[in-house]
């Protein structure tokens, strides 16, 4: 009887150690790569290397995680890479523009990925756009910008950046009188052009422009439906646009905002490598000392998972022909 | 203010500041040796290790780290015709000539001499710019800048040659450089400029391929065709110390002054980008030349031409710091790096630097002294034997110098498409020496075109016509037209001076 | 000297062909786009034909020098020039296409061995060269930056 069990339980051992490899040594001693479709330094490479840090110890096995820059063309090159040549096996993801979905819709030449055949791993963040103006203009709300004589200035970088596009469709879709400088070489040197009074004020992302808002150089007057708490009690650009084609074109333009930071695997990557990421991502966004440093470096976090960005993903695809010819002569792709 | 002034000093004096300023030092060094490293990929690299310092800690770091760039980035230009960094591109004109001279150790010995004086002086524009900077950059609008760009470009008759034919060819080069600045998306209407479908030109070509292949090339194949050493046939014994060329930085005392404070300028002014500076200074002092025949020494070995780059691209560090620390609005594109680095450490640009956080923006201006000081002695130490380098046979150190092209082509971008633009514009730049073309001229154009393009159009859209009235571009116009006439006021000169002389 | 005017007089023509190229294609976009390129190719494409017809005039002399920078070595016999030039180019471009099929990592201290065997150096000397490149390359650009190195062409196929 005796050696009956013992017999029993060595057959058991040797069966459980057949089970195949569960999470623990699927990445044991592994190198993951972690693509970036900007240069370094930019905010897409920060978040990438601070994540790249905390990720490991969420991941069992604790694998190192290396960030390779592969910079060009609106990191429609990083995408391309990331869906045909990179290895579907778990051992990379990359990061790129959120307003991918926007290339992809509009056709634009070069793109070879489809976003919702990519393996998602979720979004970082969320971004909120505000406009903005210069604190010492007499307009404190948007009644105000809606009675000015003079046409207000807004300063851009280019035509198909968020800080030409949200104050055009302003004066496009609720009538405004706006008009947008463009041609500088970054946000920086539009905030100076603010100071300077060469421009009125400047539209974009709310987290580039805080630092100038607390500091008093400009005040926001609007922002789009995407938000944070700051800036909540602002009017909406989308309540304000007179036609239901203007109020579509704001939502199609705001809709990729809400994945700004997006993070995918190559198509076709194993569901099991896939579980362990996601896992790791969501609790990698709750770790205290990933928060601390974000709040330290002025990185918001927002966290959504890989459905909530499928499905945003799918709601912008999906629009009827006349549409997407309306978003290609409104909403441009840039670098 | 003033102590302040000594505040700063006495708070990078710490110990564990001045350690990781060491270690900044020691990694720049290194960074700005090799091309390929570039300065500003190390400073987004180690970005992520400054979260644990203080902020005097994290900018005596990064600040240690790439004001350094710039100074050992000359000694690759120098030796081996390759431009160590974007910036450094100039210093290949006449410092590799002087090698080839057998005069590496005076090449050396001046270009780190004036790259020590340059920092001093940007780091001094720094110190007492501090209560004026605000209302100083403030002053410059799109217009202005648009005819500092505009400046630049009429040097290029300074940075061509002697005769008309050579000013002719010199004007194709430059237009040529603006022609390549456009390929891309242009800012206007999202057009695709001379892309060809190709997504890797879509942010148009990158600088650092550019410079290496127009420059590091067409040494290449001279060296290879001579079959001997860098310095050639030069006798052993001959190669000429580095303490001539730390004296020839004071022979020509005023020269390194003019070319520090125009790299300074230059530096201050947002958005010129850093590659800007170092021509400017040197068709400065190809200007500063006394007649005809002296400026015909420049481009083929004469000390001046490795003073005034070699001041101007340090200085420029301190004049880059200014718009980056009191708008937060960056200079250069290290600059944008260094901005993260405020926000990292919790600090924001603007005004607050100059008033609640002067002591920290003092000890900046002090590690640019500090860090450059600690460089150049270790270099000058160590410099007569990089100089030996001159000697080795060409076959050898030919494999090298390709292997550090490639690479450093390579790395710009994680591009293999970078190579071939790297080997597009080395068989250009043996093209032009062989026809006698200047290329100074292509790289000026190159760089400017953006910066002439977007503020002109900026002007024009903000303004109208009337931004041409303003006093400063008034100012601004009537320099340019004086440099671009100077040669031919020169040569008239020349002219009558040489008819008296034979009379 | 011959020689060297032609190359002018094709230079020219190249940038000629070039700069009635970007005026072709700037007819095709909107003004603010195409207003640049065309002022600079209408001046370019002037001067271009004007060096062009300098070139072929009366044979100059020393053209090379002129410009301010520096001037191919010329105290050698042309035809070993010519070879040599020939050789750094090949090398050059042969260095381009191993980095291709082999990937940087490889391709490096394999190039650096052969240029420097056929160059006639010793085999210590090359293989010891050889090796501090790969050092380098895997040390530096490898491990410690982590650059993405495709991988060549070669490799793709096998697996």
């Amino acid at each position: 009887m005796k050696r009956l069990l013992i017999g029993l339980l060595g057959l058991a051992i040797f069966f459980l150690n057949l089970l195949p490899a569960h999470g623990a040594s699927y990445y044991e001693g592994k190198t993951i790569t972690l693509i970036v479709g900007y240069p370094p330094g930019g905010g897409y490479d920060r978040y990438a290397r601070l994540y790249a840090k905390h990720l490991p110890k969420h991941i069992p096995g604790n694998p190192t995680i290396v960030v390779q820059n592969m910079p060009g063309g609106g990191s429609i090159i990083a995408a391309n890479h990331l869906y045909a040549v990179a290895k579907p096996d778990g051992l990379t993801f990359g990061t790129f523009n959120n307003a991918l979905v926007l290339a992809q819709l509009t056709k634009i030449e070069g793109v070879r990925f489809d976003l919702t055949k990519f393996s998602w791993l979720g979004s970082l963040a969320s971004d909120a756009a505000v406009l903005t103006v210069r604190s010492d203009l007499p307009y404190k709300t948007v009644e105000d910008l809606r009675k000015v004589k003079e046409a207000v200035i807004f300063g851009a970088t280019s035509v198909a950046d968020t800080t030409y596009t949200v104050p055009f469709f302003l004066k496009e879709f609720a009538g405004f009188n706006f008009k947008m400088v463009t041609g500088y070489a970054g946000s920086a040197p539009i905030m100076l052009a603010v100071e300077r009074k060469e421009v009125d004020g400047r539209a974009g992302s709310y987290a580039s422009l805080k630092p100038f808002i607390d500091r008093g150089l400009v005040r926001p007057l609007i922002r789009s439906r995407v938000s944070s708490a700051e800036i909540k009690s602002l009017p909406i650009d989308e309540d304000l646009a007179t036609t239901p084609k203007g109020k579509a074109l704001m939502a199609i333009r705001t809709a990729p905002t809400l994945i700004y930071r997006p993070y995918v695997a190559p198509p076709g990557t194993s569901a099991e490598a896939l579980k362990i990421l996601r896992e790791a991502f969501a609790k990698a966004s709750q770790d205290k000392e990933l928060l601390a440093e974000t709040e330290k470096g002025n990185l918001p976090i927002d966290y959504a998972n890989a459905e909530e960005c499928l499905k945003i993903i799918r709601e912008v695809l999906n629009q009827p022909p006349e549409t997407i010819q309306e978003i290609t002569k409104y909403l441009k792709f840039g670098d | 203010m003033f102590d302040a002034f000594i505040q700063g000093l006495l708070v990078i004096l710490q110990w564990h500041t001045l350690a990781v300023m060491l270690l900044g030092i020691f990694l720049g060094f290194w960074v700005g040796l090799l091309p390929g490293l570039g300065g500003s990929t190390t400073l987004a690299l180690m970005l992520p290790f400054i979260y644990k310092m203080s902020p005097v800690e994290a900018f005596a770091f990064l600040l240690g780290m790439h004001s350094v760039v710039a100074t050992t980035g000359d000694i690759t230009s120098v030796l081996f015709g390759i431009p160590g960094e974007g910036t450094t591109a100039a210093t290949v004109l006449d410092g590799h000539a002087m090698a080839k001279k057998g005069e590496a150790g005076r090449a050396l010995g001046a270009v780190l001499m004036s790259s020590l004086m340059g920092a001093l002086i940007g780091a001094f524009a720094l110190a007492i710019s501090i209560p004026i900077v605000r209302p100083l950059v403030l002053m410059f609008g799109s217009p202005e800048l648009f005819m500092v760009a505009i400046l630049g470009i009429t040097s290029i008759s300074s940075l061509s040659g002697q005769e008309g034919r050579s000013l002719l060819r010199g004007l194709i080069a430059g237009l040529l450089g603006l022609l390549f600045a456009t390929v891309g998306e242009d800012p206007q209407a999202a057009m695709q400029r001379f892309t060809f479908g190709q997504l890797y030109l879509w942010s148009g070509l990158d600088l650092v391929p550019v410079l290496v292949g127009l420059f590091a090339i067409p040494e290449i194949v001279d060296l290879a065709r001579r079959g001997k050493a860098i310095a050639g046939d030069v006798p052993v014994g001959h190669i000429s110390g580095v303490m001539e060329g730390v004296k020839d930085t004071f022979r020509h005392f005023w020269l390194t002054i003019r070319c520090s404070l125009i790299g300074t300028w230059i530096g201050i002014l947002p958005g010129l980008g850093g590659a800007v500076a170092q021509w400017m200074a040197y068709a400065h002092a190809v200007q500063s030349a006394k007649d005809a025949t002296d400026r015909d020494r420049f481009g083929k070995g004469d000390v001046r031409g490795v003073i005034g780059p070699g001041a101007a691209n340090n200085s420029k560090e301190g004049g880059d710091l200014i718009p980056t620390i009191a708008f937060g609005v960056p200079g250069s594109s290290s600059m944008a790096i260094l901005l993260a680095a405020f926000f990292m450490v919790g600090l924001v640009p603007g005004p607050d630097m100059l008033n609640k956080h002067l002591v920290l923006t003092f000890s900046m201006v002090w590690t640019l002294i500090l860090a450059n000081i600690i460089t150049v002695a270790v270099s000058l130490a160590v410099l007569n034997h990089l100089a030996k380098l001159t000697r080795v046979r060409g076959s050898v150190l030919i494999p090298l110098i390709l292997f550090l092209a490639f690479i450093g082509s390579y790395t710009a971008n994680n591009n293999p498409a970078d190579l071939v633009t790297f080997l597009f514009f080395g068989f250009l730049g043996y093209l032009m020496i062989q026809c006698g073309w200047p290329r100074a001229p292509l790289v000026l154009g190159f760089v400017l075109g953006r910066i002439v393009e977007s503020n002109f159009y900026i002007s024009t859209s903000r303004y109208g016509a009337a931004w041409l009235h303003r006093p400063l571009v008034l100012l601004l116009i009537g320099l340019s037209i004086l440099v671009m006439v100077y040669p031919f006021l020169r040569f008239r000169r020349g002219e009558a001076t040489g008819k008296e002389a034979i009379q | 000297m011959k020689a060297r005017i032609n190359l002018n007089v094709m230079m020219s023509l190249a940038i000629m062909a070039v700069s009635a190229y970007a005026l072709y294609a700037s007819l095709q976009w909107p003004f603010k786009t195409a207003l640049f390129p065309r002022v600079l190719s209408i001046p370019l494409f002037f001067l271009a034909t004007t060096e062009m017809f300098l070139s072929l005039g009366r044979s100059q002399k020393d053209v090379q020098g002129q410009a301010m920078d520096f001037q191919m070595t010329d105290d050698i016999d042309p035809a070993l020039a010519r070879r040599r030039t020939f050789m750094i180019f090949s090398s050059i471009l042969g260095f381009l296409l191993l980095i291709l099929l082999a990937g940087f990592p490889l391709a490096v201290p394999l190039f650096v061995f052969l240029y420097l065997k056929l160059a006639g150096e010793k085999w210590l000397l090359s293989s010891l060269m050889a090796v501090l490149c790969w050092l380098f390359m895997e040390g530096i650009f490898d491990r410690l930056l982590h650059l993405p190195f495709p991988q060549g062409w070669l490799f793709s196929l096998w697996g």
